[in-house]
């Protein structure tokens, strides 16, 4: 199958804002549009997620990591992930949930799931996607991103990680995209927020995120809007973006990101994935 | 207070500016005059035409507005919540309403900031009130938490398309917190179209998928809540009046739902009652199976005839009644289901399904202890003979007025054929005194039903004050203690008109805890004791008393007020002095004593089991609960055998 990504989609939030200002100052027509560079990709991969409710996702495509890492994944986590199906499953309807719970499991007060690629499909450049509804609520923090296969050689952050989307439930309608490497990482990482402001929140509607990444750059795009280009010469360290890279899925719960979850926290709340693809370029 | 009036000039630069920044404009677009749009409620000041109402017995000076401390601009409102007690109010409470709606359909909540003087709760807080219908009232539930800091709080709108003429904008009500008055501001009151509000998720019957079986006549409350995730990310559940809800009936003749949510089953078959908040449908449904004509009351209960002044009533068209927190808690393990019905114009009860069903009055709750009785009338069309039976429990939450804390106290009678009868209206009115268990009164909290008949109708549940029973507030005996007819031989009368007394030293000691009084009732001598926590009353030295060859004690006791009677005896032993080792006592304790009549107490000294010996009687001693609180006349006290 060949799909060809359409460019010069135009953008959401933005769109609004500018309609609205227009549309009070002066007139009756608005439109805005993105022109970006023409550029081609190919379909390679991709998991549609269907199958029966309940399972897991396909073996040949996703990984689990379990546990509580250490420290919690570098970030104090709250969360013990698993590979349990009440934590990971398709719903039978062409989509992968991701299900933090309130429960004690581990050792933690919290269960939920990390789910990855690695050794499955690593690539280098390309068009990373993934359609998805996130959860919310303050101390959830679910996330789509890249982490390069040479962590166990080249410890993180040299290894490399970029991050397609993640976000703060306490922030419903706001999405960060960043890039971590050596130099510049975690609170110091390149990153950029996109907020919906007063259009939306990322929870109730599906929304595409994804990276196009090549030699010298990495787009960011919500719904086909770019919110954000790192371009190599941007990066106050090494580029460390030239050797390929596995996707991670995850819902964290609390954590220095996101800040502790309270008893408001609405659980147990999922993460709906309709898709990922992984496309290169033609 | 004087309230801005630039509300017109408002409109007037609305209306302009539409004229100016239209591009193009169609005759057929005009539409019907609408409602102004205008979200604001308050930022620095009101808009025009706003109302301030405080609710009935609130603290009407508690709003006023204050330039010092506000979030943004010039000034906010301030609410001066009183302290417990307060003569000029209990609560801070009121409503902002406009005299003219406005068109609220393109806003989907109310938001403002607040701050207050501590941590509280300000219990009730929202908008639709409209000194009206209040139609669209909403609130969040469970009320909002402040603390010391600004902070944003969202309301959101149920169905924002359903107001198009709204005039309730912001009310409140709030008490004091741990019995402290504190102050709260609010300021940047206004509607906001947001689009970082999720929701709402509508719920009736509590989101429960509920099946009952029914009968013509019935009705069934469908009222519900929507919960709504704020741009926090947290879930809030808000209070939402039933006409935010579209409700259907999947067959209509069956049963029939209005817009305010009322259930009406009119025929027999099967009807699902179901609803939609917007355009979601709302979760929970009542699935009623009609089994057409039902067997009801054909005569409407005898109306009740007592004055008014005399009645607190639970539920009775002949009196207005107090405010009942629900007539079926749907406890754990009650089966019982309800609607409420008419016979001949008189509202009932019917509960159905009847296992227990729990009548709840906490808001507050009720002081019956000026009242006698307990009236109740029943219809049942099931069957009433042995064994059948129905049980009144009345359960008092005791001196801390909440649940728990080892004062409650409660007592359940049952009643059996022949007072039970089938197809008939019986009226039950029992003394209070016949609940001996339920020694409190003051804080009345339930009333437990339940038995054996399946269905039952129930009517004028309510407490009187009735005319020839001294009610406890006449504290004082007005017959005399029944004269003993023991003969006298059988007899060592300590105080007695019917004997001859031996010597007392005497009816109070100094190590007493109560006040002593020698009275006359109907012209009877009697001991009466008051602020009673205990009394000694001594026959020591020469007045020892031998009492080898009596089997009894006996005395009559009258008390409006005891809940437990004590009675200790104690014995000096063979040195005939206090103390020294061989004395031997014994106490006899008498729960839920019958108030406000004479209770003669027959004692076997036997039962005085710690009192081994009886032959140097030195002291009896009487005690009552509630301590230092009770009030006990005392006559015919006398050993016999």
């Amino acid at each position: 199958m060949l799909n060809k990504i359409k460019t010069s989609i135009y953008c959401y939030s933005f769109l609004m804002t500018a309609a609205f200002l227009l549309t009070t100052l002066t007139g009756c027509e608005a439109d805005e549009s993105q022109n970006l560079e023409e550029r081609n990709f190919r379909l390679v991969w991709s998991d549609e997620f269907d199958g029966e409710a309940g399972t897991l996702p396909n073996p040949e495509n996703w990984t689990y990591d379990i546990g509580t890492g250490n420290n919690g994944w570098g970030n104090a986590e709250l969360q013990y992930y698993t590979d349990n199906p009440s934590n990971v499953s398709l719903d039978g309807n062409g989509n992968l949930l991701i299900t933090a719970r309130r429960e004690s499991f581990g050792g933690q007060p919290f269960t939920s799931a990390r789910i990855k690629t690695e050794g499955l499909f690593e690539q280098t450049y390309g068009r990373f996607e993934a359609r998805l509804k996130a959860p919310v609520g303050p101390g959830v923090w679910p996330a789509f991103w890249l982490l390069g296969n040479n962590c166990a050689e080249e410890p993180w952050p040299q290894c490399g990680e970029i991050d397609v989307m993640e976000l703060r439930g306490q922030a419903p309608n706001k999405i960060a995209g960043s890039l971590h490497g050596p130099g510049y990482n975690a609170g110091r990482a390149i990153t950029t927020e996109f907020s919906l402001e007063n259009e939306g929140r990322f929870d109730t509607d599906f929304r595409v995120f994804a990276i196009e990444w090549s030699e010298d750059k990495v787009d960011y795009f919500v719904d086909d809007f770019l919110y954000q280009r790192i371009e190599r010469e941007d990066v106050p360290g090494e580029w460390v973006y030239d050797h390929p890279f596995f996707m991670i899925l995850n819902v964290a719960i609390g954590g220095n990101y996101v800040g502790f979850p309270t008893s408001e926290t609405p659980l147990p709340q999922s993460m709906v994935i309709d898709y990922v693809r992984v496309f290169a370029a033609e | 207070m004087q309230f801005n009036s630039i509300y017109q000039l408002l409109s007037v630069l609305l209306i302009i500016g539409g004229l100016s920044f239209g591009c193009e404009r169609d005759l057929e677009d005009l539409e019907p005059a609408e409602f102004p749009t205008n979200g604001d409620v308050f930022i620095d000041g009101f808009t025009g035409g706003m109302e301030y109402a405080a609710f009935g017995g609130s603290k009407v000076t508690a709003f006023d507005v204050d330039t010092e401390i506000k979030y943004e601009g010039t000034t906010s409102m301030r609410f001066a919540v009183p302290d417990f007690e307060d003569p000029e109010g209990a609560y801070a409470g009121g409503t902002f309403f406009l005299t003219s709606g406005r068109n609220l359909s393109g806003y989907t909540a109310l938001t403002f900031w607040a701050r207050a003087t501590r941590s509280a709760t300000i219990d009730e807080i929202g908008f639709g009130n409209d000194l009206g219908e209040n139609r669209y009232v909403t609130s969040v539930a469970g009320g909002i938490q402040v603390n010391t800091n600004w902070q944003k709080y969202y309301i959101p709108i149920p169905d924002p398309s359903k107001l198009t003429s709204e005039r309730g904008m912001l009310f409140y009500a709030e008490g004091p917190e741990d019995g402290e008055g504190y102050t709260f501001w609010i300021d940047q009151v206004q509607f906001e179209d947001l689009g970082t509000i999720a929701g709402p998720e509508g719920f009736i019957f509590n989101g429960e998928d509920r099946v009952v079986t029914s009968e013509g006549g019935s009705s069934f409350n469908a009222d519900g809540y929507t919960v709504f995730n704020l741009p926090t990310g947290i879930d809030q559940r808000i209070n939402t009046a039933p006409a935010y809800f579209n409700y259907v009936s999947s067959n209509p003749e069956v049963a029939t739902v209005s817009e305010s949510g009322i259930v009406s089953v009119i025929g027999g078959g099967e009807a699902v009652i179901t609803a939609t908040i917007g355009d979601e449908a709302a979760k929970g449904s009542l699935t009623i199976t009609s089994t057409g004509q039902a067997t009801t009351p054909q005569q409407a209960a005898p109306t009740p005839t007592y004055e008014a002044d005399d009645v607190i009533s639970i539920y009775s068209n002949a009196y207005e009644d107090e405010p009942v927190d629900f007539y079926n808690g749907f406890w754990e393990f009650s089966t019982t289901l309800n609607d409420f019905t008419e016979v001949q114009g008189n509202d009932v009860i019917r509960y159905f399904d009847l296992n227990f069903v729990g009548i709840q009055f906490t808001s507050p709750t009720i002081d019956v202890s000026e009242m006698t009785h307990f009236r109740i009338d029943i219809w049942t069309p099931s069957e009433t003979a042995p064994p059948a039976d129905f049980k009144v429990l009345l359960v008092d939450l005791g001196s801390d007025n909440a649940f728990g804390g080892n004062d409650d106290s409660s007592h359940e009678l049952t009643f059996t054929s022949p007072t039970l009868v089938s197809e008939q209206w019986v009226t039950l009115e029992i003394p209070l005194s016949d609940f001996t268990g339920l020694t409190g009164q003051e804080n009345l909290a339930q009333i437990v039903l339940s038995g054996s008949p399946s269905i039952v109708f129930v009517d004028n549940m309510l407490f009187y004050a009735g005319e020839n029973d001294p009610g406890p507030g006449d504290d004082a005996p007005t017959v005399a203690a029944p004269t003993p007819s023991v003969p006298a031989a059988n007899v060592i009368s300590l105080f007695s008109d019917a004997y001859t007394d031996v010597g007392v030293d005497t009816w109070r000691t100094e190590w007493s805890m109560a006040d002593f009084t020698d009275v006359e009732v109907a012209g009877n001598p009697t001991k009466r004791y008051s602020n009673l926590e205990f009394v000694g009353v001594e026959t020591t030295g020469a007045n020892l008393i031998d009492a080898t060859d009596m089997t009894h004690i006996r005395l009559d006791v009258w008390t409006p007020d005891a809940t437990t009677f004590r009675i200790k005896i104690v014995d000096f032993g063979a040195d005939g002095e206090f103390d020294g080792g061989d004395d031997t006592e014994h106490e006899i304790i008498f729960e839920a004593p019958s108030q406000n009549q004479w209770i003669t107490y027959d004692i076997p000294l036997s039962d005085f089991t710690g009192l081994t010996n009886q032959d140097n009687l030195a002291q009896f001693i009487f005690s009552a609960v509630p301590v230092g609180a009770t009030t006990v006349w005392i006559d015919n006290v006398f050993l016999r055998n």
